[in-house]
Order: structure tokens, then C-alpha cells, then sequence
């Protein structure tokens, strides 16, 4: 498989900034720990323009990498849960369309939902010419907005991070209701016990207490992520390591 | 012998391709039906704020007529002490001291002519006729310390305006005139001594009842009233 090391950064320990102003604006968009069940605020702070944005979703503004991370991941898709063209593929947490961009040629219907207007008018700015795409502000955790039965994929990448535990399983189970007997999930993050994740780990446990920032990366385990598969009913579900440094649990929704 | 390499079966290619035909379509069908779920959605929530909107308008109306009735209940209440003052008058008219002491203040009047100019505060103004534009009403029932009356004026004789202030019973709150109102300007034409009639005065709204007069000095003398009204403070709430 094809494998971009760089993707490291889409988990932001070190990301790769390329501008000090563009830096600086973000770090000044970030929101305390506090308020990090407050995704809509959170993100929509972060989205107030494209540089910061792309910084937020993928901690850097170069779109040719962009690109490549994209491509990257749609190859961990293809060779984990498999991608048809005939697929009606949902992605939870979709930001800027990084990957809703190129997935949508290889794909029937791509549809992004994002709890951040804000990052979903720089994913429809990204988006204009890909007409089989349909983007989706969600009014709050969960995915209330769209109908039970209708996606062959669900996928949600550089996502879990930067949620609660709780949100993270609610994601799943509403990922089981919207996808067809049958369908497929992907859902990744870094894990606790790898290098980096361990990395990422100490750093967030350096802040002082008061200032650790809302979007704060934090880690999941193989168990985790397994446990929440299969307790919203998945079946055939597999945890495994990928070469970038993530996990990610895939799993079948039966029928 | 070696066995034959299998021939590609054309009617299992033709179902295959039926098949994937009906996949297509039926993924198209799901791919529709969100679609219109995300419509329906988007509409139903257009129609709940809409209804949110009639709810308040609703409550406004509400409140408005509220409003109302407390002042037809007040403007009742000023007619019924009106007309007991105005016994009282007829009854002082009417009596002897009154019309002995008449000649007194016929005399008193003629010598106070002339004085209205340049009056200080809390004397009696005449009115002159202006033309005018309150942008905060002070038609209203005052709930705060303090109120700020914005507008314009000028009068009509064609004199300038030097100074303006608010009489609110006997307290005088001097205000700043000379403020740019080009609209004004543009719709009456050209004002030779009030070029910028625009003016601006916070007075103070104790609770009770008052006497609220708004005046303009004249070429830096006589001060002449632009509008009277008597005006209601409610204690500031809560």
C-alpha cells in the first residue's frame, strides 16, 4: 500500500507549519480545554479562513499535500473496507473536503458532514466543480440529519482526536443507523502505545491544566476503538495498524 | 489432453451486467432519497422558524397592547385630575380676590414683557414654529436613569440656532447642536444659518410624571420652545 509518512502530521504533534502569520492566527482562533464539547464553536473559531482552516484540519496550507494525504487515505479505504463506484460514501468530520474532493470521482455520491459551518464553506469553495457532492452542517454530535439505511461507507478520519469518548461512540452507532444492511464503516485514530501517539500524549500533559487548548489530539487504543464496533452491532470487525502510524477499526453492518 | 480454457459465458455476462445495472440504480435511488431527506429536513426547519417568528410576533402584539391599555388607563387617570384642577381654576376664577386683583396683573404683565429673551432655565419660553425630526421618540414610558433625544430642527423664520437644550420640569440639560443631517439637507435644500441642524441631549428621567421641553436658542439670545410634551419615568426595573 501506498503510504504517505507525512500523515503523521494530520495529527498535529509537530505539524508541518509553513506560515509564522498563518501560525499565529490560528494558535490565537484555539479554545481552552473547557469548551471542547463545544465542537461547533471550537471549529467554526478555527475556520475563519482558508490558511487557518487547512492549519486546523491537516496543520498545513499546501494543497499539492493535501492532495497526496487524500489520495493516501483513499488507498487505506480501498484496501481496508474496500471503494466502488457504485458507493454512496458518507464522511463524518469532512472539514475542508480534503478528502471528499478526490474521493468524489471515484465514488457515486459523496456526501460530508462537518458540525463547522465554517469549514463547510471552504469545502464547497473546494468543492464547486464535483457536482455528485453534497455537503451537511450538523447541528449537533450525531448524525440526525440523514436517513436510517442509506450509505454503502461510512468513513471518519483525523477525527476521533479531537473528540470525547462519548462523542466518539455516538458517531459509530449513528454511523450503524445510516449505512444499509450491509454497508461498510472506517473509523481511525492514533494509538496511545506507538511512538507518536505517546509523544502526542506527554505534550498534551505538559500544558498547565488551565490552557490546554479544546482541540487537543487525543489518543485512542485498539480496544476502544473495537469495543465501540461491536457494541453498536457491527460484525467482521477488524482493528488494525497501519503503516501511518494510526489504527483503525473497520467492521460490516450486518444483513 | 490439455482441457479447454472456459469460454466467457455471454448469458451470464448479460445478468452480470443487469446486475449491475440494478446496483447502479438502486444506489441512485439512496444517493436521491438523502437528498430529499436533507430537503425535507432543511424545509421543516425553515417552517420552525417561521413559526418561532410568528410566536414572537405574536408576543410583541402582545405587549404592545399592554402598553396600551397602561397608557389609556394613565391618559384617564390625567383627564380625571385634569378636569378637578380645572374646577379649582373656575372656582378661583370666579371668586372675588381674582377679579379684584386683575388690574395687579395686567400691570405685572406689562412689565415682564421683552424678558422672555435670553430666560434663564425653568422660566416660560414662547414657542416659535420649526421644522423638525425626532430620531428617539420621547413619546414613550421611560425605564432608564437617563434618556438621549436625537433629531433635528430649524426654524422656520430662517434664524440660527446657537444652542439647545431639554427642560425637563425645572432642570436644564444642555445638549449639542450643529450635527450633520445631509439627508435633511438634501431633501429642504439649503439651511444659510442651520447648516448641520442635527442635535443631540441626554436628560435625566427620575420616576413620576414631567414636564419635558425642548427649546432652541435664537441667534445666541431668546430661547424658543420646539416641542412640549408631558412624559412618564417608571422606576428603573429589576
Amino acid at each position: 500500500m501506498a503510504v504517505d509518512h507525512a500523515d503523521v502530521d494530520l495529527v498535529r504533534a509537530q505539524g508541518a507549519m509553513t506560515s509564522s502569520d498563518a501560525n499565529q492566527r490560528w494558535s490565537e482562533s484555539t479554545s481552552t480545554l473547557g469548551d471542547r464539547s463545544e465542537y461547533k464553536k471550537v471549529w467554526n473559531l478555527q475556520s475563519q479562513d482558508p490558511d487557518v482552516a487547512s492549519l486546523a484540519v491537516a496543520g498545513h496550507m499546501d494543497e499539492a499535500k493535501l492532495e497526496l494525504t487524500a489520495q493516501s487515505f483513499i488507498g487505506t479505504l480501498r484496501e481496508t473496507v474496500g471503494l466502488g463506484p457504485n458507493d454512496v460514501v458518507l464522511e463524518i468530520g469532512c472539514g475542508i473536503a480534503r478528502v471528499g474532493k478526490p474521493l468524489s470521482k471515484e465514488c457515486l455520491h459523496w456526501f460530508g458532514a462537518d458540525i463547522s459551518g465554517g469549514m463547510l464553506a471552504h469545502a464547497a469553495a473546494r468543492l464547486s466543480e464535483r457536482p455528485n457532492t453534497t455537503l451537511v452542517e450538523l447541528a449537533t454530535v450525531g448524525l440526525q440529519e440523514f436517513p436510517r439505511d442509506a450509505f454503502d461507507l461510512v468513513y471518519c478520519t483525523i477525527v476521533f482526536m479531537h473528540l470525547f469518548e462519548w462523542d466518539r461512540y455516538r458517531y459509530v452507532e449513528e454511523a450503524f443507523r445510516v449505512l444499509r444492511p450491509g454497508g461498510r464503516c472506517y473509523f481511525d485514530n492514533f494509538p496511545l502505545d506507538s511512538e507518536h501517539g505517546w509523544k502526542v500524549f506527554t505534550e498534551g500533559a505538559r500544558y498547565p491544566v488551565d490552557r490546554r487548548p479544546a482541540h487537543i489530539s487525543m489518543a485512542s487504543t485498539r480496544e476502544e476503538l473495537g469495543a465501540y464496533l461491536r457494541k453498536a452491532g457491527f460484525e467482521d470487525v477488524r482493528v488494525r495498524d497501519l503503516p501511518n502510524q494510526l489504527i483503525a477499526a473497520t467492521g460490516r453492518k450486518p444483513g | 489432453m490439455n482441457p479447454k480454457p472456459e469460454e466467457p459465458n455471454p448469458r451470464a455476462a448479460a445478468l452480470q451486467a443487469e446486475l449491475d445495472q440494478v446496483k447502479r440504480r438502486e444506489a441512485e435511488f439512496r444517493a436521491n432519497m438523502v437528498q430529499e431527506f436533507l430537503d425535507r429536513g432543511e424545509r421543516n426547519t425553515y417552517l420552525h422558524t417561521l413559526r418561532e417568528e410568528r410566536v414572537a410576533l405574536i408576543k410583541r402584539g402582545q405587549e404592545a397592547s399592554a402598553d396600551i391599555e397602561y397608557l389609556v388607563r394613565k391618559l384617564e387617570a390625567e383627564g380625571e385630575r385634569r378636569a378637578a384642577v380645572e374646577a379649582q381654576l373656575g372656582g378661583l376664577w370666579d371668586s372675588w380676590s381674582w377679579k379684584l386683583t386683575a388690574p395687579l396683573r395686567i400691570v405685572a404683565r406689562l412689565f415682564s414683557r421683552g424678558a422672555a429673551a435670553g430666560a434663564p432655565a425653568g422660566a416660560e419660553v414662547e414657542g416659535a414654529v420649526f421644522t423638525y425630526y425626532l430620531h428617539t421618540s420621547p413619546f414613550r414610558i421611560y425605564h432608564e436613569d437617563a434618556f438621549t433625544l436625537r433629531g433635528w430642527a430649524f426654524p422656520e423664520d430662517g434664524r440660527q440656532v446657537t444652542s439647545v437644550r431639554a427642560v425637563v420640569d425645572a432642570r436644564t440639560f444642555v445638549g449639542r447642536h450643529g450635527l450633520e443631517e445631509p439627508e435633511v439637507i438634501a431633501r429642504y435644500g439649503a439651511q444659510p444659518a442651520n447648516p448641520r441642524p442635527g442635535f443631540e441631549i441626554r436628560f435625566e428621567t427620575p420616576p413620576g410624571r414631567h414636564r419635558l421641553s425642548l427649546e432652541a436658542q435664537l441667534e445666541g439670545s431668546e430661547w424658543r420652545w420646539i416641542m412640549r410634551t408631558s412624559i412618564w419615568c417608571e422606576p428603573k426595573g429589576p
